[in-house]
């Protein structure tokens, strides 16, 4: 296997609350120890429920926020020890597709100032040649350069992340974190957004990072897909393997919820709420719901590690 | 152009154009040409809203209030509104214990009661001029808006917007001016408007208490503090700059409430 192009190692990040004056309050877990890589050409997908720290992982890799613990490496570079201008040289390198296309754009820009705002901000094109590099890179997102001049609130939630893929593609990057890129959208159009980021992967050799909250959307697209629930990864594999033969109960019953035509399988519904994470539990996190039938008291007291067979890892005690 | 600007701007542009005109078309607003037979008239042809007690024509007198009231309202707002973006911008824009301080400074001086700074400032800055008192009112009137512009740049600063301006490696410098400022500045200039109002009020009533611009330079506060001892001989000395007043705070809350609709569609 090639060098990674990304490495995430033991990557934490906790949100404290509470300032000058108020009573700190317990600090929210949001990721706490994420491990992974991401090779050239290759998509990641992260999948878990709402507060899983999913959208928390991106945004620290993107350092939107910073690490409390943990490494990112990205080309070889800990980004950890760039200064603030070389982080902002390294962006370039890396972008962020969000998930809100409402609030993702300006509404006072055009959206050719928001496509040419890296542009400019790199000095990757001259003045005089901008809106010509606009308007090639609105046609390779499947938008009219004529949009050029128009502001967000004239265009559809498709056609505005269209219009945000376009702004991040503008400073040619390498690697996209996708945040829930087609969530917001209907679905015929999750389609087309879906095809166009396969079609610009294969095009530029992207890399992606692509969080979802839906595993039948992921593994239309990734490689690998990892699972997290409540700040960890219950278990990362290739995509194919880990939606056929899923090894972590929460993996399975996740699974089990995505509609299959040919297989009538049997629904597992999963009861009660993830548990607070400000307040960890000493065992598996997922021990207070899970319907595995060897679950006992190590699940309660004994945090499972990750561990990985022929590129398939599972955090669970009793994973067969 | 909606009714409540046009409105506004037909009123607010009548005392503007009466500011500007008045020195051409009325006579000297301090001379006292006759002064055992001229006193007091009631509003004629010669003398379109009469004469006061020291016999110098009323109109001329509003006319240079107008333009020392309008002039020192407008200075006022001027002054707030720049103080008031600068210190919210910091003060929404810094994180940490700096930015905890100014916001706490900024309530602090929202509760005091402005009329009660005002008199302190005004004691400590001496003998005023227009230009002084602009200064002083402005220098009282931020925090209102500082404390808007902070909100603004608060909300403004979790957006998916600013997000992505930074994840593309825009300086936080170039973050504020490019995506904050402007949208922090839309609800900065409604309340701008707006307090044009508030800040001929202010002035006409620290006038009217003897603590504005000294007689016998004209404003509309002091006409109406002379105009009290002949309310019922000359009842004109007194309605003459109320009615003054009136349409100014009128004419701005007009054009307020226009630019909000316009600016921040959805408020009401």
């Amino acid at each position: 296997m090639s060098t990674p192009l990304l490495e995430v190692e033991g990557l934490v990040k906790h949100f404290a609350s509470g300032g000058v004056l108020r009573r700190a309050a317990p600090a929210v877990r949001a990721v706490d120890g994420v491990t992974f890589t991401i090779a050239p050409g290759e998509t990641l997908g992260l999948v878990g429920e709402s507060g899983s720290g999913k959208t928390t992982v991106g945004r620290t890799i993107l350092r939107l926020e910073t690490p409390t613990a943990g490494i990112v490496r990205f080309e070889g570079v800990d980004l950890s020890t760039l200064t603030a201008p070389a982080l902002r040289a390294m962006r370039r390198r890396m972008q962020l597709v969000a998930q809100d296309p409402f609030g993702s754009l300006n509404p006072r820009h055009t959206i050719e100032a928001s496509i040419a705002e890296g542009l400019l901000i790199h000095q990757i094109t001259e003045r005089v040649a901008l809106r010509e590099r606009v308007a090639a890179l609105l046609q390779e997102v499947g938008l009219d350069a004529s949009y050029a001049s128009r502001y967000p609130h004239e265009f559809s939630g498709g056609q505005r992340q269209r219009i945000g893929i376009a702004r991040a593609l503008a400073v040619e990057p390498r690697f996209l974190v996708c945040d829930e890129p087609v969530s917001a959208l209907d679905v015929s159009v999750q389609a087309q957004v879906l095809n166009l980021l396969m079609d610009l992967r294969e095009q530029r050799g992207l890399s992606y990072l692509f969080i979802a909250h839906d595993l039948a959307v992921v593994r239309q697209v990734a490689h690998r897909i990892a699972v997290m629930y409540l700040g960890t990864i219950v278990e990362i594999g290739p995509a194919r393997t880990l939606i056929a033969t899923p090894r972590h109960p929460y993996t399975q019953a996740l699974i089990s919820a995505i509609p299959d035509p040919a297989r009538r399988r049997q629904r597992i519904v999963l009861t009660g709420e993830p548990p607070s994470p400000t307040a960890p539990l000493p065992g598996c996190p997922f021990a207070p719901r899970c319907f595995h039938p060897a679950r006992d008291s190590r699940c309660t007291n004994e945090r499972p590690a990750l561990r990985s067979a022929d590129g398939h890892g599972v955090a669970c005690h009793y994973a067969e | 152009m909606t009714g409540t600007l046009r409105a506004g701007l037909v009123l607010g542009g009548g005392l503007v154009l009466l500011a500007i005109v008045g020195p051409w078309i009325a006579p000297d607003p301090l001379a006292q040409p006759d002064l055992i037979t001229g006193t007091l008239q009631s509003p004629s042809a010669t003398h379109w809203f009469g004469t006061d007690q020291y016999s110098r024509d009323v109109f001329a007198r509003l006319a240079a209030g107008a333009r020392a009231s309008l002039g020192i309202a407008v200075g006022a707002v001027v002054v707030a509104t720049l103080l008031g973006t600068l210190v919210g911008l910091i003060a929404g824009g810094a994180r940490g214990a700096a930015a905890e301080a100014l916001r706490r400074a900024i309530d602090l001086l929202l509760g005091l009661p402005r009329l009660v700074v005002l008199l302190v400032l005004l004691a400590a800055v001496g003998p005023l001029t227009p230009l002084s008192l602009a200064l002083v009112l402005g220098a009282t009137g931020w925090p209102a808006i500082a404390r808007l512009v902070r909100g603004e740049t608060l909300r403004l600063r979790e957006t998916g917007f600013v997000g992505a301006a930074r994840a593309l490696g825009a300086s936080p410098l170039r973050i504020l001016r490019r995506d904050i400022l402007p949208g922090a500045m839309a609800p900065a200039l409604v309340a701008a408007t707006l307090g044009i109002a508030d800040a001929i009020l202010l002035e006409a009533g620290l006038s009217f208490i003897g603590l504005g611009i000294q007689p016998p330079a004209p404003t509309w506060g002091g006409m109406i503090l002379e105009a009290r001892d002949h309310i019922a001989s000359a009842p004109w000395l007194l309605l003459a700059p109320g009615l003054a007043l009136v349409v100014a705070t009128t004419a701005a809350t007009l054009i307020g409430d226009a630019l909000r609709h316009r600016l921040l569609p959805g408020t009401r």
